[in-house]
């Protein structure tokens, strides 16, 4: 019996994602006479940064730099802090486990590829930390990684974020119900399919709850000779949902099923929801800042679905102005590479001034991901992770020169070759060349519905 | 979907009567004595010692003797050994040869992907590679022509094929081949692309909740076995049965993992499960060994080193200036270099290892161990790997590894030392009985021709195709032929026959589904055997091997 | 209800318009721009000018012209003035919802369809439209895709109540050479069967533009009599007379090259390369051929992984060095309007300010032909321009006025209605229970 209660305990803490125990590498820097957009404290101009042990020891004015710290000369450029994307794909292996509409027991951090060339694109636009989801394919989808781009390491737990909260992807709307309910005669095929699976998951993983609870109790009781429930590992994802202990990100589009995902975790106790991409959040932004929920949105992508033809580019600043914390994300491995291009876009839709437009891609999705305390400002005692711009970042005109995560210069325009990958691929050929991205790729499900199709069409 | 591509294979390659004959080893007549001396020979016993002038006893399917005055008992049918070198007969640790595709019986539609009978998800880890093994596999003589005298061999499949098993690379029955049965569990990170789980991440959440559900159903058949009153009927779940001797650390699990990241991925989750762990086929661990080290686990590195072509022409539309077009084909040499010396740095970190030929051609084995060999792999390190090594590994060290008194009777007579490039296998014993390879004076290159008629069996996951392919000779390196097959029996024209050195490839056209489809087969030609694959469309590969008819 | 409430009420409905409704319709009349900084393009920049525009064209321009009395007078003091914006290769008009196949209109079945002309199909009440000139994008090309031969592109203005009249003055066949590149990320082909088909389709279209060419020997040769009726050869026929531009859609280095040698080969009078993602790595050789290119767009990754990460940004400004004539386009339906922001970005990476700005101006317009009329603020050109508060390649600038053949168009789209209708709402948040 005693050796059974440690098979729970275990089963219970192996839900959770694997510790990364490895220790990122760090570093010093001294970034000297930068104008510095701190976001959170204003503009500082011919101001010092300096980075000691990859965390933010100093700013101010002739600052030293202690023995063996590498000096970088700002002088004419803007120091931001690393631009955070709450909402991403790259670094992953797979991106849908498409075969279901419940799939919250798949973690993504199995499914990490550090060796993704598109890595270091994002740090070459100014990228430090980003949320890694599962796709967007399933009602409830899998756990999230949130991950410094420490890219160099072959080693996948080195990019793990340390002690950032856990996430789940939900998603709600076209997807889900064109992958299970067009594709292969699965509920949901409609909104209110969604609303219902969301729902009986979570109920159902209510009661797995109350038997565990029970059998644990039971279990201590003198005399006590039982069978225990069934172990799922699904349920169990879904128990911690219900605990309060992973943020809900929440893939949505229309009005209606924003406010009934709002009301679904109100009727489940759950507080902790971040609505991505939202684009008709803006027509209930005064019930989502109600709620509490955070919005994280494209700068201006319409029209690629039908659910997204009465979006518009005013979404953040809507949102912003009612009270809703908003980030812009990018969904795409291109876009990503400037985002800091797509949150200048807040300037001219809906006026947004420097520092909110800022904001949206530093401190606030910092905040929607739990790791403001660490990240998303220039702020002494954050970790020191930066981007360098040649030009303001909100310019047309700017250039990315340099970013630097937990002090480690990895990305320098000037020095960095041309080939970045880190593995080579042993049968290469040189002389074909790639291919675009389609537009509306970087919709979290992309090409992935005509692979299925092609997949189950002979069913 | 497989049922789907089954059919239409059949469909396409059609049916025809094979020669089995033709492929299964030739009929033999019993030998005369199970005693055999090897004399003059010189004997490598085990790593890193050499006898010169030697003599090796073999009887009754073990060593019964070896080193420089050994009696030689009068029943004993003597091999001149005196241009021959003996070394243990190499092991494989993670190998198909040998194995049958299990058939699939169900084809019925699955209607709920998400929650798929368990079998065609592939999660089978009770089945028993016992159940397939084919001892007519025409690869074992191929493996056995390499030097290789026993190997670890799993079941074919994805995911959790079922349980692998050491056998001898001899005999006439599946349990004549057994050394040890059920030594590991195999499971791979592949997938049914299809139905759950179908990604990695979700193979990984699958593997683990089995573990766990395997953990609880143990312990509770364990309460129920002492006293099952008043409890309720655990359900039997063979699947999880199949399990708890992993669970208990009791039986280690063979995981294939070949590159960098996959192999991670299996460290992580031994980490966190706490399994036995042996890594096969791993191609890509030069850079993790130490990780790989601090884990215990055991590991069989492949076998397999890819071609680096050397791009000496730059075609006319090659738009790569030449300085860019140099540092990448730099790069890729580099690379290429690298897991050419990854046996060498899995030595140096002092990590024991052993081999897979998994995905290898084994035509190339030998030119891949002198590649490693002269990449700094240290030729004792190497030869360990192939015998002493590999057998403490897979637990029969004490029966196999090196030439012993006392130990199974499987030596190789090569004639040349292993890592001289002109070394060839020329007699192998497995179990004590004798397989010769190479005949002597068969070294004059006769020019393989192709021409004539082929009998040839591709391996789809339903069953075996047969085909008859006619071969003529056309222009140049180029020829012209026709297939048939119970499906298409008047014959289908093939529309691109080549023959380069000994690669035959031809293809030809046919109608799926109302979609025209390529279908290509390309393999080796040695004298008058063929193997190779068969690529239908985008369906896929399959095996598939023949034999030429003899000229009348 | 009182009455005054009702009129308030009614009076507001006039401005708050539901979005589905179509947005206001544009004001024609003489205007003068009084004041601007007018960024001619082609004569350099005048401070303090003012320009006349009647009849849908530009009557002056210049610091010492004056309004006349009978003109509506537009103080621009502080104001700059462009000539709109043209994108050299979109869809739109030819899409509204990219997921609904029946909305999309560029791409017809079949192979060889150069007789399915985008002008007929431009949806002229598309709810992209406005979203895009509110940016003073005001013309665009829109262009068929899909399939080897896949239509007759149109250059069309951004407004006009039928495809006649957005029409701007230019159709050119649109070629997609066949590519040796990988289509996108399913694609999973081997190089050796992605050559195959790429040499299958060689031979197709070498075999099409042989029976164009004696097509056109044959209609010549008999005159009134016309031969029979064969629409893909008759709609290849302006192009091997030289009347009409073969735009060519190639990408890959290996592909612009071949796409060169063959151009050079059948003779081709007029061409454009469209698309030449590659281009930065052959542009000696198409600077040579002396072909102009329309590429983009710039906002995307490199095509191969060993790529420097800014290959596809500095792309325009690497083949302008070399000589080449670069004209940019979004290559998109819905965020046409980011076609200056992709300017910019381009200038940022090497193409320069002055460049950039001309590749969306009067380099498309006279690769298009169409000079004369777009492309400059210049006499007796097209009243096109749109008046802005700072650099139009900048985000942060906003557009004031906009014009479109003299038409005066309200910068009014869906998407401005719903941020005037739910900045804020009205019911705003109402609890019941």
């Amino acid at each position: 019996m005693k050796v059974l209660r440690w098979q729970i305990v275990i089963a219970l803490l192996v839900t959770f994602p694997m510790a990364a125990t490895a220790q990122p590498d760090v570093g010093d820097v001294l970034i000297r006479n930068g104008t510095l957009l701190t976001v959170t404290n204003g503009t500082l101009e011919n101001t010092d940064l300096l980075i000691r042990k990859g965390k933010i020891t100093a700013i101010g004015k002739n600052l030293t730099a202690p023995e063996g710290c590498r000096v970088i000369d700002a002088t004419g450029l803007f120091v931001m802090p690393g631009i955070i994307d709450a909402h991403s794909h790259i670094a992953l292996e797979a991106i849908n486990e498409m075969s279901s509409p419940l799939t919250p027991e798949v973690r993504m951090c199995d499914a990490l590829n550090p060796l993704d060339i598109s890595i270091y694109r994002a740090l070459a636009g100014g990228v430090t930390t980003i949320q890694t989801l599962h796709g967007s394919a399933n009602a409830i989808g899998g756990q999230s990684v949130v991950m410094k781009l420490r890219y160099g390491t072959l080693n996948p737990t080195e990019l793990i974020f340390e002690g950032a909260p856990r996430g789940i992807k939900f998603a709600l709307g076209e997807n889900p119900t064109r992958v299970h309910g067009a594709g292969h005669n699965m509920v949901p095929r409609t909104r209110m399919g969604v609303e219902f699976v969301i729902r009986s998951a979570l109920t159902e993983a209510r009661e797995y709850q109350k038997k565990w609870d029970e059998y644990n109790e039971q279990k201590m009781k003198r005399g006590f000779r039982g069978a225990p429930p069934e172990y799922d590992d699904r349920l169990e994802t879904l128990a911690e949902i219900l605990r309060g202990n992973i943020i809900v990100h929440c893939h949505s589009y229309r009005a209606d099923e924003i406010v009934m995902i709002m009301k679904v975790c109100r009727d489940f106790g759950i507080k902790k929801l971040v609505l991505q991409h939202a684009n008709e959040g803006f027509k209930v932004a005064p019930e989502i800042a109600a709620f509490g929920a955070m919005a994280s949105v494209f700068s201006d992508a319409w029209a690629y679905k039908f659910e997204v033809y009465y979006s518009t580019a005013y979404n953040a600043a809507i949102l912003t102005r009612n009270g809703v914390l908003t980030s812009i994300n990018s969904d795409d491995p291109g876009v990503i590479r400037h985002l800091y291009h797509e949150a200048s876009k807040t300037l001219k839709y809906g006026g947004l001034s420097r520092d909110e437009a800022l904001a949206l891609i530093t401190i606030n999705p910092a905040k929607q991901l739990g790791i403001d305390n660490r990240v998303g400002s220039l702020e002494v005692g954050k970790d020191g992770d930066v981007a360098i711009f040649r030009g303001h970042p909100l310019s047309i005109y700017t250039v990315p020169v340099m970013t630097i995560v937990d002090g480690i210069v990895r990305f320098d325009r000037e020095k960095d070759p041309d080939d970045m990958r880190i593995y080579v691929d042993p049968e290469e050929r040189f002389d074909q060349s790639g291919f675009e991205v389609p537009e509306g790729y970087h919709d979290c499900l992309g090409t992935a519905t005509e692979t299925f199709h092609q997949l189950f069409e002979s069913h | 979907m497989r049922r789907f591509v089954a059919n239409t294979i059949w469909i396409a390659v059609g049916a025809l009567l094979v020669f089995t004959t033709a492929v299964a080893q030739d009929q033999e007549l019993a030998p005369v004595s199970d005693t055999y001396a090897i004399r003059n020979v010189t004997i490598f016993p085990s790593p890193g010692r050499r006898i010169e002038k030697g003599t090796i006893i073999i009887r009754n399917g073990l060593i019964d003797g070896v080193g420089e005055n050994v009696p030689i008992p009068p029943t004993a049918i003597i091999i001149e050994g005196d241009s021959l070198f003996a070394y243990a007969a190499f092991i494989e640790g993670l190998s198909k040869t040998g194995v049958k595709t299990p058939g699939e019986d169900d084809h019925s539609r699955i209607e709920d992907p998400g929650n798929p009978p368990p079998h065609r998800a592939g999660i089978n880890p009770q089945r028993d590679v016992r159940d397939y093994l084919d001892p007519n596999d025409p690869n074992i003589k191929e493996l056995r022509c390499a030097g290789f005298g026993a190997s670890q061999v799993v079941p074919r499949g994805i995911l959790l094929p079922g349980s692998a098993a050491v056998i001898l690379l001899g005999g006439k029955t599946p349990d004549e081949m057994v050394l040890k049965p059920r030594s590991a569990c195999y499971s791979e990170l592949t997938s049914n692309k299809t139905v759950y789980p179908s990604t990695v991440m979700a193979v990984l959440a699958k593997w683990r909740e089995l573990y766990h559900q395997a953990e609880l159903a143990r312990d509770y058949a364990a309460i129920y076995a002492t006293n099952a009153t008043g409890l309720p009927r655990p359900e039997t779940n063979r699947t999880l049965e199949a399990f708890y001797p992993v669970t208990t650390r009791q039986q280690p699990v063979l995981f294939r993992a070949s590159k960098v990241l996959d192999v991670q991925r299996v460290l992580a989750l031994q980490k966190e499960l706490g399994f036995v762990l042996i890594l096969g086929d791993v191609s890509e661990g030069w850079d993790i060994t130490d990780m790989i080290k601090a884990s215990g686990a055991r590991v069989f590195l492949s076998l397999d080193i890819p071609e680096d072509p050397e791009e000496k022409k730059k075609s006319k539309k090659d738009s790569l200036e030449n300085a860019e077009l140099k540092a990448l084909t730099k790069r890729r040499s580099e690379f290429i270099q690298k897991m050419t010396a990854q046996a060498a740095a899995f030595d140096s970190a002092g990590i024991k290892f052993g081999f897979s030929a998994l995905d290898t051609k084994y035509s190339d084995l030998h030119k891949n161990l002198r590649s490693m060999v002269e990449a700094g792999l240290n030729p004792d390190a190497a030869l360990a790997a192939l015998t002493i090594n590999a057998a403490e590994i897979l637990g029969i060290d004490d029966r196999l590894g090196t030439i012993e008194k006392g130990k199974i009777a499987n030596v190789a007579l090569f004639s040349k030392p292993i890592f001289d490039k002109d070394a060839k296998v020329m007699t192998v014993f497995v179990d004590g009985a004798l397989y010769t390879c190479t005949e002597k004076d068969a070294h004059k290159k006769t020019a393989s021709t192709v021409e004539g008629t082929w009998r040839m069996t591709a391996q789809t996951p339903k069953e075996e195709i047969e085909l008859k392919v006619v071969l003529r000779k056309s222009v140049g390196k180029h020829y012209s032929g026709t297939i048939t097959g119970t499906r298409m029996p008047e014959g289908i024209e093939l529309t691109d026959v080549t023959l380069d050195g000994k690669t035959l490839k031809f293809m030809y056209d046919v109608l799926l589904e109302g979609k025209p489809q390529e279908v290509v087969v390309e393999g080796d030609v040695e004298g008058k055997t063929f193997k190779g694959k068969i690529t239908v469309g985008e369906y896929g590969n399959y095996p598939i091997e023949g034999t030429k008819d003899p000229e009348r | 209800m009182n009455r005054f409430v009702l009129l308030v009420n009614a009076f507001l409905l006039l401005f708050v318009i539901p979005g589905e409704a179509q947005v206001p319709k544009g004001s024609y009349g003489p205007v003068a721009l009084v004041g601007a900084t007018a960024h001619t393009i082609t004569d350099g920049i005048i401070e303090n000018c003012t320009i006349i525009l009647r009849d849908g064209k530009i009557e002056a321009i210049g610091s010492n012209v004056s309004a006349p009395a009978d003109v509506r007078v537009i103080d621009c003091k502080g104001l700059h003035v462009y000539p709109g914006f043209i994108d050299g290769g979109t869809r739109l008009g030819l899409t509204e919802i990219g997921s609904e196949p029946r909305t999309l209109d560029y791409n017809e079945v079949g192979n060889v369809v150069p007789q399915m002309r985008a002008l007929t199909a431009v949806n002229p009440n598309s709810a992209l439209i406005p979203v895009t000139r509110v940016n003073g994008v005001t013309t665009v090309l829109a262009a068929p895709s899909g399939g080897m031969l896949s239509g007759t592109a149109a250059l069309i203005n951004l407004h006009g109540y039928t495809p006649d009249q957005m029409y701007a003055g230019f159709e050119g066949v649109v070629l997609t050479f066949p590519s040796t590149s990988r289509e996108g990320p399913n694609d999973k082909r081997k190089p050796e069967e992605i050559s195959k088909a790429a040499a299958k389709a060689m031979k197709k279209l070498n075999e099409v533009w042989q029976k164009a060419i004696e097509y056109n020997k044959l209609d010549s040769a008999l005159g009134d009599n016309k031969p029979d009726y064969y629409p893909e050869l008759i709609a290849l026929q302006p192009v091997i007379q030289g009347t009409m531009p073969l735009i060519i859609e190639v990408n890959g280095a290996g592909d612009i090259l071949s796409a060169l040698e063959w151009v050079r080969e059948k003779e081709i009078a007029r061409v454009i390369l469209s698309g030449v993602r590659e281009g930065w790595r052959v542009a000696g050789k198409i600077a040579e051929a002396g072909i102009p290119v329309i590429t983009g767009k710039v906002l995307t990754l490199p095509d191969r992984a060993y790529d420097r990460y800014d290959r596809a940004y500095a792309n325009p400004g690497l083949m302008r060095k070399a000589g080449v004539t670069v004209a940019l386009r979004t290559n998109e339906a819905y965020n046409v309007r980011n076609l200056p922001y992709n300017a910019g970005v381009a200038a940022a990476h090497g193409l320069g300010k002055e460049e950039a700005l001309r590749a969306i101006t009067i380099v498309p317009a006279q690769i298009f032909g169409v000079a004369d009329r777009l492309g400059s603020l210049e006499t007796g050109k097209d009243a096109t321009l749109f008046v802005c508060d700072g650099d139009p390649l900048e985000p942060a600038t906003n557009i004031k006025y906009l014009f479109i053949k003299g038409w005066d168009i309200p910068l009014v789209s869906r998407q401005t209605l719903l941020y005037d209708e739910f900045l804020h709402r009205e019911p705003g948040l109402q609890t019941h229970d």
